[in-house]
């Protein structure tokens, strides 16, 4: 019998593709397992294959777990043609309506994704979700017996990874003021905007010498472009938007942070906010979707209502105030400990072998 | 704040914490009213720019579309799909076409025209000098202005700030080194070398006489206030300001009307034409010539017509003094030279002027003549002479002016 897992579109450095790997790793041990996708970086060659290469006549009792992150037609009918069993593996859709004005197209992909997904439930043998959070949307969308199956981060891993030594340098030398990090797609959900604005108030009024990096790939170049005349017409030199950053670029700003913010409305999980924790890093989040699951009482956790100020006031007490940083320093290390790696995939696992 | 246990308690105080301390930030009007407004604005006109601006590429090739389409008479249809209709639809056609060519060459150059005017619009789109509206021009051109004033003025950022801020301290520090603190008491000092006090009432005596009949008199500088004890006892109303709190307490406790502070302040503070007399011992050669210059205009407004002004001080005149006493005080400026001053009290108005020459030095310091009748003798002591008023003028002059 063989498990394989079935990607939209996987990319290096996607924590949705990692942990389809890290997967992989635990599902050979127990037989065939490869990974799937429709579209894929062509850097990953060795590691996914193209969907179409998935043969036909496959034996009915073989397993196949879908990660759904966005809607594709192709994807779908394959799944309902399928006789094969479906765990789906739901790590949330980003909202489509913050797509609309930027990305129509994009936005229809993801609004037919909820669609489709709520066609899969009497088609899915199991429910996984990464958080609580997405498993009450999956009960929402009328899955039944929806479980929470921690996604597999190997902090370990990333910690253990060398910094990449221009950005290194970079840091050391030419930034000077204390450092405020996000990572995250610029999409406009995750609200950069809000951050920028805290960001104004807060090197206009409380601390004049702090620096905002934010990192991430720009999946829509005009919000991305609106961003950065934002920051340009406010004049703040000290926001910096890296775009995409290699995996030893992504660990040198971890290391060089002096907090991680993030005003997000919508994520599944967020996983940067545990990379943070895991390089000791205090963090700065509202309260919205997953965050306050993930955070578990680790972070300084904002209110979900819209206050720049607020915002400013605590990034600047994030900064500051040595009591809480070590506070949050030492609840975020707790947290951490909470995502052991092992302790994850035991958990998929189980939850693999009551199906199989 | 602690975050311990993860149990968001003390998240949520923090958090209401941090509320209050925006809420007082607001308060006391640290932010901007109408910020967050603004900057929600400001980004909202951004997004609406970047997002919402028409796509000129697509235009012109719209345009282009519309260039290669006619307006053609034979483009109305004839043919016909009934048996035999055909000949009917064609000679209603060819009338039909012949009553419409003069309505298509209408509906074509209205085409044409429109065209020409979409095409200009596209090009003058293109160039953003063409379609900014001339008041935003205006407004922008306000805001570069403003902006230009706040990019020169570098020292608005945190950094030169800071600079600024340290060589302040550094000058700061500087003049406060510079600036003369004595440990000693100047009550002490004036003992040591003004001479007794009988000694002094001795030598003013005949300068209070001056002021009979003129009171009130403030007399500036009045140190241990030898000098009003004068006037009192001559029965001239007088009061005095002295800058060191030492000396002006002391003349107080005496039973003087003496008070601490700055004696040009206090002289500018009187009404004008409130005295009868002025009176500066030992005093302006302790001032800066700008102060010198200010205090004769000031004696001036100060005092009624008729009042009278008596200004003492050390002689330059006389080499003798920069031996014995001027360098004994280090707090003197610079001596004032009595033709200077008597310009300055003619050139403010003052009517005669005059100079009292004072404090001789003694008979037995100058140098000694000889008393033989040798012509060679007679002709060294001229020169006696001559450097003995060089050398020994006599130490103090008082300069006596009435208004």
């Amino acid at each position: 019998m063989a498990i394989h897992q079935l990607l939209v579109s996987a990319s290096p450095d996607d924590a949705i593709t990692n942990a389809a790997i890290e997967l992989r790793t635990l599902l050979r041990r127990v037989g065939p397992s490869e990974i799937y996708a429709r579209f894929y970086d062509p850097v990953l060659g060795g590691d996914v294959k193209a969907l179409s290469r998935y043969g036909s006549g496959r034996p009915a009792e073989d397993l196949i777990i879908f990660h759904a992150s966005i809607g594709d037609p192709e994807i779908f009918l394959f799944l309902r043609e399928r006789s094969e069993r479906v765990v789906l593996m739901y790590h949330n859709m980003s909202p489509a309506e913050s797509f609309e004005p930027f990305d129509p197209a994009f936005a229809g992909l993801l609004a037919a994704g909820r669609r489709d997904l709520a066609l899969l439930t009497e088609r899915v043998t199991m429910a996984l979700a990464v958080s609580e959070f997405n498993a009450r949307e999956l009960e929402g969308l009328g899955f039944r017996d929806v479980r929470v199956s921690p996604l597999i981060i190997d902090v370990e891993r990333l910690r253990s990874r060398p910094s990449e030594p221009a950005t290194e340098h970079h840091l050391e030398t030419g930034i000077a003021g204390p450092i405020l990090l996000f990572v995250g797609q610029l999409l406009p959900h995750k609200r950069p905007d809000l951050l920028i604005k805290a960001y104004h108030v807060l090197v206009t009024h409380l601390l004049p010498e702090a620096r905002l990096i934010l990192v991430g790939p720009n999946r829509l170049p005009r919000y991305q472009q609106a961003l950065q005349s934002f920051v340009q017409e406010l004049n703040l030199p000290g926001a910096w938007i890296t775009g995409s950053v290699s995996a030893s670029q992504l660990v040198t700003f971890y290391r060089h942070a002096d907090t991680f913010v993030t005003a997000s409305e919508h994520e599944g999980f967020c996983v940067p906010l545990v990379e943070a924790m895991a390089f000791d890093t205090p963090v700065v989040a509202r309260a919205h979707a997953a965050i306050p699951d993930t955070l578990g009482g680790a972070g300084l956790l904002l209110p979900p209502d819209e206050d720049p100020f607020l915002l400013a006031e605590a990034m600047a007490a994030a900064l500051t105030d040595e009591k809480l940083r070590s506070a949050l320093v030492d609840a975020g290390r707790r947290r951490v400990g909470d995502f052991d790696a092992d302790r994850a995939r035991m958990a998929a696992l189980n939850n693999l072998l009551d199906v199989v | 704040m602690e975050a311990e246990d993860g149990n968001g308690a003390n998240i949520d105080a923090l958090v209401a914490e941090l509320r209050s301390r925006v809420e007082e930030r607001r308060r006391a009007g640290a932010y901007p009213p109408g910020l967050e407004e603004d900057l929600d604005a400001h980004f909202g006109r951004i997004l609406v720019h970047r997002v919402a601006a028409p796509d000129l590429a697509e235009l012109k090739a719209k345009l282009g579309e519309l260039d290669n389409r006619h307006f053609d008479p034979k483009a109305i249809q004839t043919a016909s799909g009934l048996p035999g209709g055909g000949r009917v639809h064609r000679a209603v056609g060819k009338v039909v076409g012949r009553q419409t060519v003069g309505i298509l060459d209408q509906v074509r150059d209205f085409a044409d025209n429109v065209r020409d005017v979409l095409k200009r619009m596209v090009v003058t789109l293109e160039d953003p000098r063409g379609h900014v509206h001339h008041d935003l021009v205006g407004q922008f051109d306000a805001i570069f202005e403003r902006l230009a004033i706040y990019e020169q003025a570098s020292v608005d950022s945190p950094g030169a700030v800071a600079d600024l801020r340290l060589r302040m301290e550094q000058l700061e520090e500087l003049e406060r080194r510079r600036r003369f603190r004595p440990w000693f008491r100047n009550d002490r000092f004036e003992e040591e070398f003004r001479g007794s006090k009988e000694d002094l009432l001795d030598r003013y005596r005949d300068l209070a006489q001056h002021f009979v009949g003129s009171g009130p008199v403030l007399d500036i500088g009045c140190g241990r206030g030898e000098f009003l004890e004068l006037l009192r006892d001559s029965g001239v109303e007088a009061s005095g300001v002295e800058l060191d709190p030492e000396l002006a307490k002391a003349a107080s406790e005496a039973g003087l009307d003496v008070s601490h502070g700055d004696g040009l302040s206090v002289l500018a503070g009187a009404p004008d034409e409130s005295l009868g007399g002025i009176s500066l011992i030992q005093v302006v050669e302790h001032l800066t010539p700008q102060q010198v210059l200010e205090l004769v205009l000031l004696t001036k407004d100060k005092l009624r017509p008729g009042g009278k002004v008596v200004v003492e001080t050390v002689n330059p005149q006389s080499l003798y003094v920069f031996a014995h006493s001027f360098y004994l005080d280090p707090t003197h400026a610079q001596p004032v030279h009595p033709n200077y001053l008597t310009f300055l009290f003619r050139e403010a108005g003052f009517d005669g002027v005059a100079i009292d020459w004072r404090s001789p030095p003694s008979a037995d310091e100058s140098l000694a003549e000889s008393d033989s009748s040798d012509p060679a003798d007679a002709a060294s002591n001229e020169n006696w002479r001559r450097l003995n008023r060089l050398l020994f003028a006599p130490q103090d002059y008082a300069l006596l002016a009435i208004r």
